[in-house]
């Protein structure tokens, strides 16, 4: 479990497995969302998690992985590729300035 | 013109006997509209084995894996309809927008698709589409804007 407030995520990485489908459509819609906040919003392979990633959101058949690339990062597993409550924390992390747990 | 969703890779009114045989299906217009290498088929069976490409609303986008991208000839996409419904995975999915993309071509696309699916109204029309023109209306306009 580690703990990160919304105020120091800079960049979001949207890790999967070819970077071709699922993961493009919700990076989409993440950059939309996070706009105004001035956050970046990448949609890599999960085998190349970029080092100054400052929270990972994947698949949750893909965090296993993604926490063996990338073991000191705060992983948020998701389900559901559009409208997950996992991902809607985040964004609300972000958002609001809130501390997130994960 | 350059055709990331080609008129000749809209099915409306496919049928498929499962999951599997749907993403065939799908593989198999990516393959005859000269978009990917036939391999690319059976990395988009393993992909779907591993993780599901159901995105909601009725809707999966079935795609290759890492390794497949090297059989994607070009950046193009394919919707199929299956009227009568396909299990995906306990999932009920009547379109299937399939991607074969080396780059980010598609992304543009692929953000109008999101927005579609996050629209009742808009996934619906999606859904009950009959007409090519119809699909290539509700996914178009921002590959139009890029075009200019």
């Amino acid at each position: 479990m580690a703990t990160i407030n919304g105020r120091d995520i800079h960049k979001l990485v949207v890790a999967c497995d070819a970077g071709m489908g699922s993961s493009v459509m919700l990076a989409s819609t993440l950059r939309r969302q996070l706009g105004k906040t001035g956050v970046t919003v990448e949609h890599t392979p999960v085998n190349s998690i970029p080092a100054d990633a400052d929270v990972v959101v994947c698949h949750s058949g893909l965090a296993a992985r993604a926490r063996t690339v990338a073991p000191d990062k705060p992983i948020v597993p998701f389900q559901v590729f559009l409208g997950d409550p996992a991902v809607t924390r985040v964004v609300k992390a972000i958002q609001q300035g809130t501390d997130l747990h994960v | 013109m350059s055709e990331l969703l080609d008129p000749r890779a809209v099915r409306l009114a496919e049928t498929a006997a499962g999951r599997d045989d749907a993403i065939r299906r799908c593989g198999a217009v990516l393959v005859e509209i000269g978009a990917v290498h036939p391999g690319y088929v059976d990395t988009m069976l393993d992909r779907e084995r591993s993780i599901s490409t159901y995105v909601g609303e009725g809707v999966a986008i079935p795609h290759g894996t890492l390794a497949g991208k090297d059989l994607v000839e070009r950046d193009a996409l394919a919707v199929l309809r299956f009227p009568g419904g396909v299990d995906w995975g306990g999932e009920p999915v009547t379109v299937c927008v399939a991607i074969a993309a080396r780059g980010d071509g598609h992304v543009e696309l692929l953000a109008a698709l999101a927005e579609i699916l996050l629209d009742e109204d808009r996934a619906r029309e999606l859904r009950e589409a009959t007409e090519p023109g119809a699909v290539i209306r509700l996914l178009g306009p921002i590959q139009e804007e890029t075009k200019r």
